[in-house]
């Protein structure tokens, strides 16, 4: 009888500690969880408010569930990114890292232990067009003034390796006729405040993050590296009407997929497809959710709804590029 | 200025009881974060901003600036009473702060404190109000350039701080500076001294610095004393006459209080210097303008007030750029600008025609917020000396989790706690042999800023920078504090900085 209890007991336990595995109806596998948002940056910014936003959302539509958002910055989103891939892949990890991070994983860049490729994306809440947004204060008129250039011209950019550095060494490669020195270092709004003092003429950046910028004259967007920016932004010429060459196609083409990917989700790889594809669905309404549109208005942040299968597609679509090109963007990333 | 807007604002403010409450529910939130070590004012803010959905936009900014800043006020108790800095700002009061509570004096620092802090939140509002009409021309007045000399007119203070031991101090200050190298280089982007480690790529956080300088040695010696039952104070609870007298040193003072808060606020105006730069600069300056530095490091009540004045007038300092340039003074700034976005709020040039009643109304809750914190903690003064006075076998473990998780928070990466024992090791025995200590955390401090600022300097406007006249009347300030302490030096026959 005590043998019989026992074996009963201890199969009940093992059937316990075994997860079961979810059918693609069991959004009720999350129920009673908590699941884990990691935020690859600190608290405050925009991957931060994007981050605790879309959290509390899914939240919502994933009934039962708790998020907790963790904040774990360093080495630009890298350590975030390299945690949220080692994850176990069981949905209960998720978070938010920069897109620019593509170009760590392209350049092979020390540190990244992740394939952006292997990743179990969500979706995407916004996107990142870059544009080039010229100060006021630098005595050109339009972009095509700057064409015309005979002295450097001195643009702004956040560290070396950052998006935005490398963002503007394309455009240096792009337009060869400019002479674009890229002075890093002017983290957040520190190149705006360069540029109202007259020392900086420009930086490449994502659009969305100039608005008030712009609204208070302190300078206007020049170019817009993505045909994205055509419906947002009709007026801004776009980089691909000046080149021509296939290189700088391909480097514009690379721009044009990052423009399109912004505050991504992903969980580790691995992650079985039924739970992903509910975890894709709460994203998905999420980010539709009235309230958090209206939230976002506030906020004055933009958002640009993108299912997981798009983000997948157009991920491994920016990281398949021939061995030339990785030369190519080598070559302007180590450029001055 | 619009005095009638001005008068009017102050007195909505204060007669409405809805804003009133407002602000007596912040100011006990910005406390308690700034007194949590790691916490910190920014986690306080992002918190807050989904309960502000939906309010008017002067209610919402009122509760989360009066919370923003009070939080380095709050900052100071743990660095006063423990040694552990609640946040990167409240690291400087630590030197004499601590001291003082271990002489017994804790009720005094925490009065001196918070009456600086109040003290400095009032001014710096003051001084955001004058500075309206001449605001832009000032802001713009500060490049890397100037950011580079300024942040070598606080390394010179190394020299002082050093006092007699001069070889010592600089040799510190030096490794100070080696430590704040490691990290990524600005300059190519390559890491330097990182071997191999992610967390490292950020830099040494500047709470693991003085943690490991500062909390972990004084635990450590508390431990390896024979006699554990150290005397902190004559009696377990600090009198409400203690703090009294702490308040009335910062007017005794009210020359070095006025300096230290204009500095903090100007430096707190200019994006890009740093919030934790402004109270060591103006440790250094009260050190440096002292007729007798020889009592800082040993608990002088002048090592409290100064960076205590700053941490709150720079809060004023930087609400400016925020408000007319959209662009954040501070890192908490960055946050307040997000949520002010929320609320409806739009800076820009025009904020001071289109909202100038607004503008006064952040300026009153500035000053109001911090006086309201003064009273309130004067009031939990006496409990907070039975925290201070607990025997050793109670306060060590309470020291060493609060700093290990402050460590820990600061910076999110748990290997810093494995860092900030090795760091530790040099702590203690720094402190074992009299080396003077404050001159590494000035390195750790301030050379990134010098750094970051040499390299943006260099490739705006090459070696020229040093001739801009702004520059050249910082390199006549550092030519001239150089000089005072060589003139001292020769003057006094050398004075000692020692236990710091």
């Amino acid at each position: 009888m005590l043998k019989c209890l026992l074996t009963i007991a201890f199969g009940v336990v093992v059937a316990l500690a075994v997860p079961h595995p979810a059918s693609a109806a069991d959004a009720d596998y999350f129920r009673g969880k908590t699941i884990t948002y990691i935020i690859a940056t600190g608290p405050g910014g925009g991957y931060d408010t994007y981050g605790r936003m879309i959290s509390r959302y899914m939240q919502k539509y994933l009934p039962g569930s708790r998020f907790v958002v963790r904040n774990i910055p360093g080495a630009g989103h890298i350590i975030g990114a390299n945690m949220i891939d080692a994850a176990r892949p069981n949905g209960l990890t998720i978070g938010m890292f920069n897109t620019g991070l593509i170009y760590n994983q392209l350049m092979d860049l020390e540190g990244v232990r992740f394939d952006l490729a292997e990743m179990s994306w969500i979706g995407k809440a916004s996107n990142e067009i870059r544009v080039v947004l010229i100060s006021s204060n630098s005595g050109f008129d339009s972009f095509d003034d700057m064409l015309r250039a005979t002295e450097p011209v001195k643009f702004a950019a956040a560290g070396i390796g950052s998006a935005a550095y490398l963002d503007s060494r394309i455009l240096d490669t792009i337009f060869p006729q400019i002479d674009i020195v890229t002075i890093a270092g002017f983290d957040g709004a520190e190149g705006e405040l360069s540029m109202m003092r007259g020392e900086l003429v420009a930086q490449v950046g994502i659009a969305s993050s100039y608005d008030q910028f712009v609204k208070n004259g302190g300078g206007y967007f020049g170019l817009a590296m993505s045909h994205l920016a055509q419906e947002l932004l009709p007026d801004i010429p776009l980089a691909a009407d000046y080149v021509t060459d296939p290189e700088s196609l391909q480097l514009l083409s690379l721009l044009e997929a990052l423009s399109d990917l912004g505050r991504l989700t992903s969980g580790p790889p691995g992650i079985p497809a039924d739970l992903l594809g509910v975890l894709r669905e709460a994203h998905n309404q999420a980010v539709r959710d009235p309230e958090l549109l209206a939230e976002a208005m506030r906020l004055n942040i933009p958002i640009d709804v993108g299912s997981g299968e798009f983000v997948e597609r157009r991920i491994k679509e920016a990281l398949d590029q021939p061995p030339e090109m990785i030369a190519l963007l080598k070559r302007a990333a180590s450029s001055k | 200025m619009h005095i009638d807007v001005a008068l009017g604002s102050l007195y909505t403010l204060l007669t409405t009881p809805y804003l009133v409450m407002l602000m007596f529910i912040a100011v006990p939130l910005g406390i308690f974060f700034g007194a949590m070590p790691g916490l910190g004012g920014k986690i306080g803010i992002v918190l807050l901003i989904p309960f502000i959905f939906g309010m008017d936009p002067i209610p919402g900014a009122v509760i989360l600036l009066a919370m923003h800043s009070v939080v380095h006020t709050g900052g100071s108790i743990p660095s006063i009473l423990f040694g552990i800095p609640g946040d990167g700002t409240s690291t400087a009061v630590v030197i004499d702060g601590y001291e003082m509570t271990k002489k017994g004096e804790g009720g005094r620092a925490l009065g001196a404190s918070f009456g600086a802090s109040g003290l400095g939140g009032v001014l710096g509002a003051v001084f955001l109000g004058l500075m309206l009409p001449v605001l832009e021309p000032v802001i713009l007045a500060f490049s890397p350039a100037e950011f580079f000399l300024l942040a070598i007119l606080g390394i010179t203070f190394i020299a002082t701080l050093s006092g007699k031991n001069i070889v010592k101090g600089l040799s510190l200050g030096l490794f100070g500076l080696m430590i704040a190298f490691v990290g990524l280089d600005p300059s190519t982007g390559g890491p330097r001294y990182t071997f191999g480690q992610l967390f490292l790529w950020d830099g040494v956080h500047i709470i693991t610095a003085v943690l490991a300088m500062y909390a972990l040695p004084e635990m450590i010696g508390l431990g390896s004393t024979k006699n554990v039952t150290m005397k902190m104070g004559k009696s377990t609870r600090y009198k409400v006459s203690e703090v009294w007298q702490g308040i009335g040193d910062v007017f005794r003072h009210w020359k070095l209080s006025i300096r230290t808060s204009l500095i903090g606020a100007v430096i707190g105006l200019v994006p890009g210097l740093g919030g934790d730069a402004a109270s060591w600069i103006c440790y250094g300056h009260a050190v440096q303008s002292s007729k007798t530095p020889e009592r800082f490091g040993k608990g002088a009540v002048e090592g409290v007030i100064a960076p205590e004045t700053a941490n709150n007038s720079k809060e004023g300092g930087a609400l400016l750029p925020t408000l007319f340039f959209a662009v954040p003074g501070s890192s908490g700034m960055a946050l307040l600008l997000g949520a002010f976005l929320m609320l409806g709020i739009q800076p820009g040039p025009t904020i001071v025609t289109e909202n100038l009643d607004f503008v006064w109304t952040l300026i009153w809750t500035l000053a109001v917020a911090n006086l309201l914190c003064v009273v309130i903690l004067i009031g939990l003064t006496p409990w907070l000396g039975s925290l201070a006075n607990l025997r050793p076998s109670l306060l060590i473990p309470f020291v060493l989790t609060f700093a290990l998780l402050g460590c820990y928070l600061a910076s999110g990466a748990w290997q810093n706690v494995g860092l900030i024992f090795f760091l530790a090791c040099l702590g203690y025995m720094l402190k074992r042999h009299n080396w003077p200590r404050p001159p590494f955390v000035i390195g750790v401090v301030l050379g990134p800023v010098a750094e970051d600022s040499l390299h943006k300097a260099l490739a705006i406007w090459g070696p020229s920078f040093f001739l801009r006249p702004l520059s050249l009347v910082l390199i006549g300030l550092i030519v001239g504090s150089i000089a005072l302490y060589v003139w001292r030096s020769r003057k006094t026959g050398n004075f000692e900085v020692p236990d710091a």
